[in-house]
């Protein structure tokens, strides 16, 4: 009996020593701002403090996608502007219009949504917080837009047309691949670029394209696109492009992993520059086919500094990565090619071909 | 009959009587000094509760530590979350949206444990009511909103009954374990509804898979900052109980789950009473689907909607010790910590991913029976609602 209570009563102890041992020195001021999100704590609600605010998609700000791009985005142009910047990560679909409020309840001027998922809970937000400035980030405004939110999307076709031009000029095989997340129209619209590039280069060539199947994870099934990249190489493609999240980075390790793989063999990777991101695929890895959204998401805080931000859609530069270590196996005569090419997407005098 | 050596090993019918009432919590042993009596008597006999309770406060001290390891006051930590999940009216109605799905898949879980079985397919039976409440949503859309509101709730109920007599029946047809085939019905549930939301359920005005939305009117609005699903949830967290309790059906399902040898001798009819039992789990489960269906923003089926709710049942039934109403301060506790995640985030920088941190180690203290030995030595009740899956 004794022993029980002695027992429990060092239990107790214990829990108690170890929360009041928490309480340490850090005053909540420290604990406010900590972590790592800004330590600047400006109050929001004055007109002179410029404060941007991030909600991810489900994801997290270093998941070498999207959602880290668009944070390094505004972390890039925050000293310029000097903003007071902080990010809420979301782990539930279901939380997206409450991760909002946060920013809105204490008076952010800008809130940044990444994915096109989040579309419907900013275009709600906007209309609730019509003096808050919202940057949808992949998030297409249809008709009617409204008046204080932009969409920040990108051109895919340009960036899988110019990925697809470098192919179709040094493929030897005349065969090339490419293997795609869930068919939506970001990535319709890679497949149909890359294809009418590649066409364009040279007219004879075999373009083999793949779809994932299921939706609940397309974006994030390496096993299936490796297993289409192989029968992609087996059939004697040399380019494999693999645009896809996750599912795509399976079709590059594949490729890198294959006997020839930077002679022979080449990658292309997709949405940022995947040779920082997948240093597995840089055996083949010879561009990445890149939106510009890092500076995209520059551009626009800035024009929200300045007012000069417009409602509906903003569309940000694409194009392809530099060669890192393939720089000396790109004959100088197709770097010229490309370069011209995607100086002429990016003016407007040349047409993909693809239709949203 | 707690004892888990008390069950025959040979498979033959046991030659005992049925227990005709709960035994005591606490067995005491041969020759062992009797049950402490006071205060810690109480506590002795109420381990069931004096467990999950300790467990958590633990979780939140080594929690503390955590935060504290990352420069952050935990005082301050949680008093900002738990301030925003209690403290504010758009946080407590999270909250309680978010204790909805928690208390009837936590249910969806204990009904199953009592009779013997491990109920892992919640989460298939939740997206499968949900899918199903969309469907018959959509088809009745012209309907008044009420109707269309109650037609989606009893879709979603037998979607999810459907989804889980499956299992229910290959268990009592073939003695097909529970915890394989309602864990592979899950896969089934998610590629079947891909198919849907990718082909005939899917809203053509969406860039992205997903089903058609609740109509309007058929919405859910909370009343102030109480969600509908609340009431309809604690109204029958409190039927499971008194079935349980005082019912013919909960007595056959309990005496299935101490001995079920001894039940069939009784004559009980074992494979009904296990494709039932399945079926009124799946039927909660799918009552959670649609529910979050026609109450939660985007008001339909898209990927992700589900999240884990139906393996947060279990957390919530083996923190709730598989009693029913210990689901609604499990679900209380679970709902609290995930709606005010992003507040933590918000003040401190701290991951929403400490939720599920502090959630794990309670768990692992609540099913380990470390605790309960520490504080109650040889007084410890010795039967557990996990050993007592049989089948194998």
């Amino acid at each position: 009996m004794r022993s029980h209570v002695k027992l429990s009563a060092v239990v107790a102890g214990g829990l108690v020593a170890a929360l009041a041992g928490c309480g340490g020195t850090t005053g909540p001021s420290t604990g406010s701002g900590g972590g790592t999100n800004t330590a600047a704590s400006g109050d929001c609600s004055s007109a002179e403090v410029f404060c941007v605010g991030l909600v991810t998609d489900v994801g997290k700000v270093d998941d070498k996608g999207f959602n880290q791009a668009a944070w390094e985005g505004v972390e890039e142009v925050k000293g310029e502007l000097g903003a007071q910047t902080k990010y809420i990560e979301t782990t539930d679909p279901k939380d997206y219009a409450k991760n909002i409020k946060q920013f809105t309840d204490t008076k952010y001027d800008v809130i940044v949504t990444v994915g096109f998922l989040m579309g419907d809970a900013t275009r709600a937000a906007g209309k609730q917080y019509p003096n808050t400035k919202f940057i949808g980030f992949d998030q297409f405004q249809a008709d009617p837009v409204v008046p204080n939110v932009t969409g920040l999307i990108f051109h895919e076709d340009q960036a899988g047309y110019a990925a697809g031009y470098l192919a179709g000029l040094m493929t030897k095989t005349n065969k090339i691949g490419v293997v795609l997340g869930q068919e939506i129209p970001p990535t319709q619209a890679y497949a149909a670029g890359y294809e009418n590039g590649a066409m364009a280069a040279n007219p004879g060539i075999k373009v083999s394209k793949v779809y994932h199947p299921a939706g609940n994870t397309a974006f994030n099934d390496p096993v299936w696109g490796a297993g289409e990249a192989k029968k992609m190489l087996a059939q004697g493609a040399d380019f494999i492009f693999g645009a896809g999240g996750n599912t795509g980075n399976g079709a590059l390790q594949e490729a890198a992993k294959t006997a020839g793989a930077g002679d022979k063999i080449f990658c292309i990777g997709v949405d940022l520059d995947q040779w920082n991101t997948l240093p597995a695929a840089h055996p083949c890895l010879i561009t990445s086919a890149e939106k510009h959204e890092k500076e995209g998401i520059g551009t626009l805080l800035k024009q929200i500094k300045s007012n000069e931000i417009k409602p509906g859609n903003f569309f940000g530069t694409a194009g392809i990565s530099q060669f890192h270590d393939f720089d000396s196996k790109v004959p100088a005569d197709v770097k010229t090619k490309v370069g011209d090419v995607v100086k002429k997407l990016e003016d407007g005098s040349l047409a993909t071909g693809y239709k949203p | 009959m707690a004892d888990p050596r008390d069950e025959p090993s040979d498979g033959a019918p046991s030659q005992g009587a049925v227990a005709t009432e709960a035994p005591p919590p606490v067995v005491p042993e041969q020759g062992a000094p009797p049950p402490p009596t006071g205060v810690l008597g109480l506590l002795v006999r109420e381990q069931s509760i004096v467990v999950p309770i300790v467990a958590v406060v633990a979780a939140l001290a080594i929690g503390a530590a955590l935060i504290r390891a990352q420069g952050v006051n935990p005082t301050y930590a949680y008093q900002s979350l738990f301030s925003y999940s209690f403290g504010t009216a758009d946080g407590l109605q999270a909250t309680f949206e978010k204790m909805v799905p928690l208390i009837l898949c936590g249910l969806a879980v204990v009904i199953p444990l009592r009779v013997g079985l491990f109920n892992i397919g919640a989460q298939g039976q939740l997206m499968s009511g949900a899918i199903c409440a969309a469907a018959a949503a959509h088809s009745v859309r012209e309907a008044p909103g009420f109707l269309v509101a109650v037609i989606a709730m009893v879709a979603g109920i037998l979607g999810g009954a459907m989804w889980a007599s499956i299992a229910g029946a290959l268990k009592a047809s073939r003695g097909v374990h529970e915890v394989i085939s309602t864990i592979m019905l899950n896969s089934i549930a998610a590629g079947l509804i891909d198919y849907l939301v990718n082909g005939p359920l899917k809203d053509p005005t969406s860039a992205y898979p997903a089903s058609y939305p609740a109509p309007d009117a058929a919405k859910l609005t909370p009343l102030g900052f109480i969600p509908i699903g609340l009431p309809i949830a604690l109204v029958l967290a409190i039927l499971v109980a008194w079935m349980l309790r005082r019912t013919t059906l909960g007595f056959q399902f309990e005496t299935i789950g101490r001995n079920r040898h001894a039940a069939s001798y009784a004559g009980i009819r074992l494979g009904g009473m296990i494709v039932l039992a399945m079926a009124v789990a799946g039927g909660l489960a799918g009552l959670a689907g649609s529910v979050e269906y026609l109450e939660i923003d985007p008001y339909r089926y898209q990927d992700g909607i589900a999240g884990s709710l139906g393996f947060d049942g279990i957390t919530i039934a083996l923190l709730a010790r598989s009693s029913p109403l210990g689901t609604i301060p499990a679900a209380m506790l679970v709902g609290a910590l995930r709606a005010g995640s992003s507040t933590l985030m918000f003040n401190t920088g701290i991951q929403p991913e400490i939720v599920d941190m502090l959630l794990a180690i309670t768990l692992l203290l609540v099913s380990l029976p470390i605790i309960a030995k520490l504080i109650f030595r040889r007084h410890t009740a010795k039967s557990s609602a996990l050993a007592s899956s049989w089948g194998s």
